[in-house]
């Protein structure tokens, strides 16, 4: 490790004489992920590396690497910051396990002057900075599609997210606001998905029996695929199924779309927010002004840039979009 | 023995009662109609629960301490790479098979080596090697997904007489892990050195060519799981065998198979994997939010096994 940080450090040095030279040139910065279990956090990870590689080739900072804990676990996650703080990095971009466990571990990487910023898995000390995603903007946003596609509303089933996690609770609180905003549609039945399309799949293929004609099924994300193929293994006729920007969610309703017009939308967050947390730690050790709290834009795909998406989406991955620093200094700017 | 005393007598007995009774339940919700719906899905989830339940259900047999945490690793690995071999082609499905069969004896036999050779506790051994292989699995694919081909996919997701074909591969497979257990010297290994290893040792029995054939049995049925699992739902992900860690072996407990080893049950395996997911498709089917269905799915369980455990006391 530490001859990979003294390498791209020397690397850095060699290109003092660049001209993109920023005052952050001999900074260091760290990547601090909790899981990698899943084509989203793979996606996640590729985009940073991506980016990353080029800034430090480019001498914009000296390192920036990442580290990834074996259990998505808190503590472990806590004494992988720990141990950042003892190695030096300057920054420190955080995904992190829990919104408030890793608050003990964060306060003391900012009281070694180690400037954090949080994605994603945002954490509620106030000393980090956040860069989140309007989770219940995202949810109403699916109603507000359906209230055009689907005037006349219907029965709807719900797949949520991992029980217990914030952001399954804020999205289905969009989702309820929606719901009540236009009342011509009902949430006749929820399970939980887990963000995973075998689980939704298990979860959708036992509830379904019982269930009365569903108009439409509201999801979070990498769920909608496993829905469809409930919906198809049970004979039933294929509802509007809000996809998560997955490829192969992307592909089914190309499919659908080629075979009989299917219509719906795609909203997730884009994985590459991980280079924008990245940007933004980097302008913050530039010493620029910056506000705590950032929001960053979801990716939505619709009818007709479908296929545009789908093409720049890699087979098995997730629709990406990668920040650059203008991209960053923009939402910076709009928190101002 | 009276009918009576003989249903008592077997273990498995409970778990079906559950299974019915939640059936039941679900099914009123609807006046019945969706009894062949739910009975289907049952049968199809069940399936995948019961094949890695029979692998684990060995394990435990083989006594205290003894389980196989690599499952759901392995599953992965499985899915993953014999999906990528297989490149959607339909002639490649039996290659498919055989690599899927190859990655469980390997990861057995790894299993094994690292219990008995490094004399690591099973418990770590099998964690430490679901890092190794799902690390393998991470960086075989990244996490892509790839389609199985168009008839394994097919067989998979369709059904023999209204009996989903997945289901009628696990009950061939139960059939044989019955025959096994009980009708083959292989069986009684298991079960003596499950009750006494000590014993099982003076009885010159080869308990460490018994155990090693175990875990290779235990980690080939995870990935046939995983060949499967991946093939029905149209694609491997990296986090698809999560669920079939505690699965695999809260089947088996359900069951009836004696945790402490030496005692074990096939026909409970059935029982439980049914059970399990009717609860789920119940507490759904009726509205429960998350919290409250986690709490009533733990109640429901514990009542189960204690019903269950009681029977001991007959005896």
């Amino acid at each position: 490790m530490d001859i990979r940080t003294m390498l791209a450090a020397s690397v850095a040095v060699a290109c003092l004489c660049s001209p993109t030279l920023a005052d952050t040139s001999s900074k260091k910065i760290a990547l601090s992920n909790n899981y990698a279990g899943n084509s989203w956090r793979q996606a996640m990870l590729t985009s940073w590396d991506t980016i990353t590689k080029e800034a430090v080739s480019k001498g914009v900072v000296a390192a920036a690497d990442p580290f990834t804990t074996a259990e998505n676990q808190a503590t472990e996650q806590a004494a992988q910051i720990q141990n950042m703080i003892l190695q030096g990095y300057d920054a420190i971009v955080v995904n992190a396990a829990s919104p408030t466990a890793l608050n003990g571990a964060i306060k003391e990487a900012c009281d070694a002057g180690i400037t954090v910023v949080s994605f994603d898995g945002i954490v509620t000390e106030p000393c980090a900075w956040r860069i989140a995603v309007d989770f219940k903007r995202m949810g109403e946003s699916q109603l507000e599609y359906l209230a055009t596609k689907l005037p006349n509303g219907g029965n709807l089933l719900e797949i949520r997210g991992l029980a217990g996690v914030s952001v399954d609770d804020e999205i289905h609180a969009g989702i309820q606001a929606g719901v009540e905003k236009n009342p011509q549609f009902k949430i006749v039945g929820s399970v939980n998905g887990d963000w995973a399309q075998d689980v939704a799949q298990r979860a959708v293929a036992g509830i379904l029996p019982s269930l009365p004609d569903i108009a439409a099924v509201v999801t979070q994300g990498g769920d909608g695929y496993g829905a469809a193929q409930a919906f198809a293994a049970a004979k039933r006729p294929t509802p509007t199924i809000v996809m998560g920007n997955r490829e192969d969610e992307l592909l089914w309703w190309k499919e659908q779309k080629d075979k009989d017009g299917y219509e719906t939308m795609s909203v997730s967050i884009a994985p590459g927010v991980s280079t924008l947390a990245f940007w933004v730690a980097q302008q913050i050790l530039d010493g620029k002004d910056v506000k705590k709290d950032l929001v960053v834009p979801f990716l939505r795909i619709d009818q007709d840039n479908l296929e545009e998406n789908l093409k720049n989406t890699q087979k098995g991955g997730v629709a990406n979009v990668e920040y650059s620093l203008e991209d960053a200094q923009k939402v910076i700017a709009a928190a101002q | 023995m009276t009918p009576h005393r003989f249903l008592l007598g077997k273990p498995w007995i409970w778990s079906f009662a559950a299974t019915v009774i939640v059936w039941i339940i679900t099914v009123l919700f609807t006046g019945g109609a969706s009894s062949f719906g739910l009975s289907q899905a049952a049968l199809t989830f069940a399936a995948f629960s019961v094949i890695v339940g029979i692998g684990q259900m060995f394990v435990i047999t083989l006594g205290p301490g003894n389980i196989d945490l690599s499952v759901p690793a392995t599953m992965t690995l499985s899915g993953t790479l014999a999906l990528k071999l297989m490149d959607v082609q339909d002639g490649m499905i039996l290659v498919g098979l055989l690599a899927s069969i190859g990655i469980g004896l390997i990861v057995g036999l790894g299993n094994y080596v690292l219990i008995k050779l490094l004399r690591i506790p099973p418990i770590i051994a099998t964690l430490s090697m679901s890092f190794i292989i799902q690390s393998v699995a991470i960086w075989s694919n990244r996490g892509l997904r790839i389609k199985p081909p168009e008839m394994l996919a097919n067989f998979t997701t369709s059904d023999l007489f209204g009996i989903p074909n997945v289901a009628l591969v696990a009950f061939l497979l139960s059939v044989l892990a019955w025959v096994l257990l009980e009708k083959s010297i292989y069986g009684r290994w298991i079960s003596a050195i499950g009750q006494s290893m000590f014993a099982a040792r003076m009885a010159s029995i080869p308990v460490d060519g018994t155990r090693l054939v175990t875990y290779m049995l235990c980690a080939v049925l995870a990935a046939l799981c995983g060949y499967l699992l991946a093939s029905f739902s149209g694609g491997a992900a990296l986090n698809m065998g999560s669920e079939y860690l505690l699965l695999s072996i809260a089947v088996v407990v359900i069951g009836g198979t004696a945790v402490a080893g030496g005692n074990s049950n096939i026909p409970g395996i059935w029982g439980a994997s049914l059970f399990l997911f009717l609860v789920v498709s119940m507490l759904n089917t009726y509205g429960f939010g998350a919290g409250f269905r986690l709490i009533l799915t733990g109640l429901i369980i514990i009542v189960v096994i204690l019903l269950a455990g009681g029977r001991q006391s007959f005896r």
